[in-house]
């Protein structure tokens, strides 16, 4: 079966320095991979060559059977592709709903729309509740969950996720792990999420990908991953 | 008393949709439109040559101005600003372009319509007295118009695909590329939008106090005044700076009459002194 997303051999340079060398990767459908790293290996970067915003010097990127390594940021999205962005990136000043229509931005059907808007708003009630307040008023937790809808807005086949975790309180790291196993499970969304925080992005996810300084160090379950000698070492800190 | 006050409503209506039209430029492409002045003159001579010299009506002739601008603003963003901001990586780039527009324009300007004030004849006769004011209907029509073109602007912004696309990208342009918002088209809608604003401006002044090709400088002047006052790239602080300039030019005239032709010298005094304690103006913060 042809993965929903392939990366072979995939090199990026930021000026001379390069951030990722040689990854290849893949995600299938109705999967939940993991990349975890350290700061710099290369994590963001991958996304953000999915995404368009940076271009590849060399590789190849697939989705949905598609070349899309060259192509604009809104064609990507348009194919059926999804991102949170690190640091969550809520439109400040618009309301919740603004922002979640803004999700919606590609698509055209508007009864689709809304049973997606319903979907959301009964899967996040708390975004029900701030309805029409400004985006930038709510707590880091509230805006991840706001980011997170807004990408289902899109209603994509692959969600990708970066950082979903970073400087959320930890009680509600517990929530968006939650929903993140919901979404991929009840909405068919396939995920590709980055984190930092090793062991739930282990915990919640069927395959993953460890990378050190641009490439890719180790893969494997993500189950048989967490029990890893090198892993629990590397990325999970320890048990200090 | 209320003299004064309507005259300030009227003339703040027609500054605030100028504002307007470049905030919105300077909000969604970080560019300085130094040329907004002489986007308002070419409206207002466009408005001129369909109202006054071809007879048309007064509504086709604004229109005129409307679409003209728009395609003008369009094509200097395509074909000037959208290149520069690809390859150059310092900001004055674009600064130093607008520039080059304004003066680019104003020679167009002129060679195409000279150098002579022009009037046009007016739209509505007759004038609206009471007590305490006296107004010409056809200030009163302009200023309603211009109010009600306030409204559109606004509520298209609020409630369109296209406005909420454009709003999304001046607060986040990264996420809004996230979205499938297409940065060229939109930057090039806004642009155009801008300039139409501006040339409809013009249209709707030239009714009233006629139009020079020598007046671009001076309006882009009020027009950067309006948007220091407001804040940069926030609708309401547009429509707040415009409003309140309006009034200070229509308090100053009357109040300072005595003293000679100094209103613009206290506001502009005052407008350091309000700059050096609140440099953001009244709500500096991105479109809201």
């Amino acid at each position: 079966m042809t993965p929903l997303l392939a990366f072979s051999d995939v090199e990026l340079y930021y000026d001379h320095v390069y951030a990722l060398k040689g990854v290849t990767l893949e995600v299938h459908e109705g999967e939940t991979v993991a990349l975890i790293g350290a700061n710099g290996a290369g994590k963001s970067s991958i996304l953000r060559a999915i995404t368009g915003l940076k271009r590849v010097k060399a590789g190849e990127i697939h989705f949905a059977g598609r070349r899309i390594d060259g192509l604009d940021p809104d064609e990507i999205v348009r194919m059926g592709l999804a991102m949170v962005p690190e640091g969550r990136r809520v439109f400040p000043y618009m309301s919740v709903k603004d922002n979640l229509l803004m999700g919606a931005f590609t698509r055209s059907d508007k009864a689709g729309i809304d049973l997606t808007l319903e979907m959301v708003l009964s899967r996040f009630p708390r975004l029900k509740e701030r309805y029409s307040q400004t985006a930038g008023t709510m707590s880091g937790g509230e805006q991840q969950m706001l980011v997170i809808s807004r990408a289902l807005m899109a209603k994509p086949r692959l969600l990708l996720l970066d950082e979903p975790s970073l400087g959320i309180a930890p009680k509600l790291v517990q929530d968006i792990a939650r929903s993140i196993v919901a979404i991929n499970r009840d909405e068919k969304v396939s995920v590709l999420l980055v984190e930092q925080n090793s062991r739930m992005a282990l915990r919640i996810s069927q395959r993953a990908y460890a990378l050190t300084t641009g490439s890719v160090a180790l893969s494997g379950r993500s189950a048989e991953l967490l029990d890893d000698e090198r892993v629990k070492q590397l990325y999970l800190g320890g048990e200090l | 008393m209320e003299q004064v006050f309507a005259n300030g409503l009227y003339l703040g209506a027609q500054y605030a949709l100028i504002a307007l039209g470049l905030t919105l430029i300077f909000a969604l492409m970080n560019v300085l439109n130094f040329a907004h002045g002489q986007m308002y003159v070419l409206g207002g001579f466009i408005t001129y040559t369909v109202y006054a010299r071809l007879g048309l009506p007064f509504v086709v002739a604004l229109f005129a101005s409307g679409v003209t601008l728009a395609t003008v603003g369009a094509l200097i963003e395509k074909f000037l600003f959208r290149p520069v901001i690809r390859r150059s990586v310092r900001e004055e780039s674009t600064m130093l372009l607008a520039a080059a527009i304004a003066f680019l324009l104003d020679a167009l300007i002129l060679l195409l319509f000279g150098e002579k004030q022009r009037g046009v004849p007016k739209i509505v006769k007759g004038v609206f007295t009471s007590d305490a004011l006296i107004m010409p209907y056809d200030r009163i029509l302009v200023g309603i118009l211009a109010i009600a073109f306030i409204a559109a602007f606004v509520l298209f912004m609020q409630y369109s695909k296209p406005g909420r696309a454009m709003r999304a990208l001046a607060q986040d342009r990264v996420a809004a590329q996230l979205m499938g918002v297409r940065v060229d088209r939109y930057s090039m809608i806004g642009f155009a939008l801008g300039a139409m604003l501006a040339g409809v401006v013009g249209g709707l002044l030239v009714a009233i106090t006629g139009i020079s090709s020598g007046i671009g400088g001076p309006i882009s002047i009020k027009a950067f005044m309006m948007v220091m006052i407001g804040g940069a790239g926030v609708v309401g602080g547009a429509i707040a700076g415009g409003f309140i300039l309006g009034m200070l030019e229509s308090v100053g005239l009357s109040a300072l009459h005595d003293y000679g032709d100094i209103t613009y010298l206290v506001i502009f005094a005052a407008l350091m002194v309000f700059l050096s304690l609140r440099p953001n103006g009244l709500m500096g913060k991105p479109w809201g």
